[in-house]
């Protein structure tokens, strides 16, 4: 009961190379950056795109296997997708997209309606079987989109960015409502993102692919103490370096030198991250304890909720988290050079 | 994610492309945000990705044509509204002057004369089956046209369109040199099947298929080549095979493209008058179709000749008044 896949294909400028096993127990969640792939990889597991070199492997059946010479067309894979914009077929009411794939596995009229009208009214969607997708909000569509895909009870369910197309408001809501239907499907389910917090709430696996490449796996928890990569780093909104432990402290290159409190795992490429809320910034030199103090400049600030988040530049970058008082009492946003601190016992260092 | 719609943006046989929406480059601003992970990102939600305004073309619906036109309109260059008034006045002069001239008192006893409904009744059955016969084969032509990479495409394409851009006599000359009765194609014919065509009904209809096809298949393959083909993926995931795709998902997406050319096909044949009296000749009652038939009746009877340009001049307009929608963007 799972999927086990490798994947080779070039298209256009992107080589994507992928190996993915995913289980049948909980949603794995796909996440990277724009043109990393994850769009290329559910067409390739789909069968919309073939592949160049690979295997495609679901509850012990093989779909396909180029080693082999083995190909399942796309419409004989027992594959669900819910696409980006969903694709409701307009011309179709909700009823008649959601009866389409039944009618088109061999399912009569009648019966296709009555499960179809079955799948709409388990989305809370009864009532809008004769609308036209036209008609629909944002929402409705999705769970019409999501009927579709499940009424022909895929062993495979894929989505992609199922919210992005919803109003921030209305997101929080559909979220916890999508959870709640993936939930109840018992096959194997993989979801892609670029929205962080749309992967740590409704993933309960994570595979972070940039360039093509799987940089990292793991689950919520994992992703956010040990990234791996710049781009997780900074979607958690961490600051990440990588250099050579040396002793107790981490050499980056460019020369400067991060001291952390635990010793090192042992000689080699290490990660080390520093949280921004560990970050202290001082006008003079500060006197102390600090084992890590450079000069920088701050160049920018965010405000995130009640937090300012200082961008600093310098010979380390780094981001910082401070209180909107200490922003008006150092007068951080007239830029300036300032002294970045941080504590040893802040900075979590780990193998590359 | 987008390379599909710039793909389909790249169309170029359906006409001149109208300028995009108003809102493209915020849109566009939008996207290039979207793409770098920063920490408002993190913070907030994402923005979702923009949806890119295709421009229409021009067989579109007038309701998306509208959108691409300005609200209050351009200043026109100096000099560009008399030359346009004269070419309004001169496309319309005629037709007032076919109406002026109109023998509206024997109207409808020449309308009823027997030859008149024969040539009526002769031109329908050739053009619907021209149009028949050019959705049949154009339809399939134009889905390979628009979807197939395969070598000497261009050629093709063109060897398509040559018989628009072609005198309808030498394409009638050419049609007889084919399928005559010493024709190429025609020996054979006539050999094998006893079937000759010239001077039939049925080489009317080939010659006014000949010359209307290419209006479909170039509508039609811009009409495949602007839709967005992943509703089609969308079918394959639901179970559909190629044929319950085409039949169930394509034609309907394409169906104002379809609309529009079997339109100016039909509207074509209708009005096909070299060829057909070239390869099918002038046989009342067989291939003597209403063109043919107002020639000869100028010869001898101008108002009988007035009198089924009339009957031609309201089909054409019925024509246009129920396509109106496709074509004219209203206020």
């Amino acid at each position: 009961m799972s999927l086990d896949a490798s994947i080779s294909l070039r298209k256009g400028t992107l080589e994507l190379d992928v190996a993915l096993t995913v289980g049948s127990s909980g949603v794995v969640v796909l996440l990277g950056p724009n043109a990393a792939g994850k769009t290329t990889l559910l067409r390739a597991l789909a069968g919309l795109v073939p592949l160049e070199r690979g295997r495609v492997e679901l509850d012990g059946v093989v779909l396909e296997d180029t080693a082999a010479g083995v190909r399942v067309p796309t419409e004989q894979r027992p594959v669900g997708v819910v696409f980006q914009d969903y694709l409701l077929f307009p011309h179709m009411t909700a009823l008649e997209n959601v009866a389409f794939g039944l009618r088109s596995r061999g399912a009569g009229r009648a019966a296709a309606r009555e499960h179809a009208l079955a799948m709409l009214d388990r989305m809370g969607l009864a009532d809008l079987a004769a609308a036209k997708p036209k008609a629909l909000s944002g929402g409705q569509a999705q769970r019409v989109a999501l009927a579709r895909a499940l009424a022909t009870e895929p062993r495979l369910l894929l989505l992609d960015e199922p919210l992005s197309a919803m109003d921030a408001g209305a997101r929080a809501e559909l979220r916890r409502g999508l959870t709640r239907h993936l939930a109840a499907y018992d096959g194997t389910c993989l979801v892609i993102t670029h929205d962080p917090i749309e992967a740590m709430t409704l993933g309960d696996q994570l595979v972070v692919l940039e360039k093509g490449r799987v940089v990292q796996a793991g689950s919520p928890a994992e992703l956010s103490s040990h990234p791996r990569s710049r781009y997780v780093a900074d979607m958690l909104g961490l600051n990440l370096y990588r250099g050579r432990a040396e002793g107790r402290s981490v050499a980056l290159s460019g020369g400067r030198r991060l001291v952390a409190a635990d010793p090192m795992p042992e000689d080699g490429d290490v990660f080390a991250v520093i949280p921004p809320r560990a970050v202290a910034l001082h006008r003079i030199l500060p006197e102390g304890s600090p084992r890590n103090v450079w000069k920088g400049v701050v160049e920018d600030l965010d405000i995130v909720g009640n937090h300012v988040r200082a961008h600093v530049s310098g010979e380390l970058p780094i981001i910082a988290e401070v209180t909107p008082g200490a922003v008006a009492s150092m007068h951080l946003d007239d830029g300036g050079s300032v002294y970045v601190a941080v504590k040893a016992v802040e900075i979590e260092v780990y193998e590359a | 994610m987008t390379s599909r719609r710039s793909q389909a943006g790249e169309r170029g046989t359906g006409g001149a492309p109208l300028p995009k929406g108003p809102n493209s480059d915020a849109r566009a601003d939008a996207r290039e945000r979207d793409t770098s992970p920063s920490l408002a990102v993190v913070a907030g939600d994402a923005i979702s990705p923009p949806q890119r305004p295709e421009p229409a073309p021009w067989w579109a619906p007038a309701s998306e044509i509208r959108r691409a036109v300005r609200p209050g309109g351009d200043r026109a260059p100096f000099g560009f509204v008399p030359l346009a008034v004269v070419a309004v006045v001169f496309l319309t002069l005629p037709l007032v002057a076919l109406l002026a001239r109109a023998p509206w008192r024997s109207l409808p006893g020449d309308l009823t004369a027997p030859g008149v409904l024969t040539a009526l009744r002769l031109s329908l059955v050739c053009s619907v089956g021209a149009l028949c016969l050019s959705l049949v084969f154009g339809v399939p032509l134009a889905w390979l046209l628009a979807r197939v990479r395969f070598r000497g495409r261009n050629l093709v394409r063109a060897l398509v369109l040559l018989p628009m851009v072609l005198p309808p006599v030498v394409g009638g000359v050419a049609l007889l040199l084919a399928f005559g009765r010493q024709g190429i194609a025609g020996q054979w014919l006539d050999r094998l099947f006893g079937i000759t065509l010239p001077f039939s009904t049925a080489g009317a209809m080939l010659a006014e298929t000949f010359v209307a096809m290419p209006f479909l298949v170039i509508t039609v393959e811009a009409g495949i080549r602007a839709m967005d083909r992943r509703y089609e993926d969308a079918a394959a995931t639901l179970g559909a095979g190629r044929w319950r795709t085409f039949r169930l998902v394509t034609l309907p997406l394409i169906a104002p493209a379809l609309l529009a050319g079997g339109a100016l096909c039909w509207a074509r044949a209708l009005g096909e008058f070299g060829a057909t009296i070239t390869f099918a000749g002038n046989l009342p009652g067989t291939t003597q179709t209403m063109p043919l038939a107002v020639y000869l009746a100028l010869q001898n009877n101008v108002d009988a000749a007035i009198t089924l340009s009339l009957v031609m001049l309201a089909i054409s307009l019925a024509v246009l008044v129920g396509l109106r929608s496709h074509w004219f963007p209203s206020r």
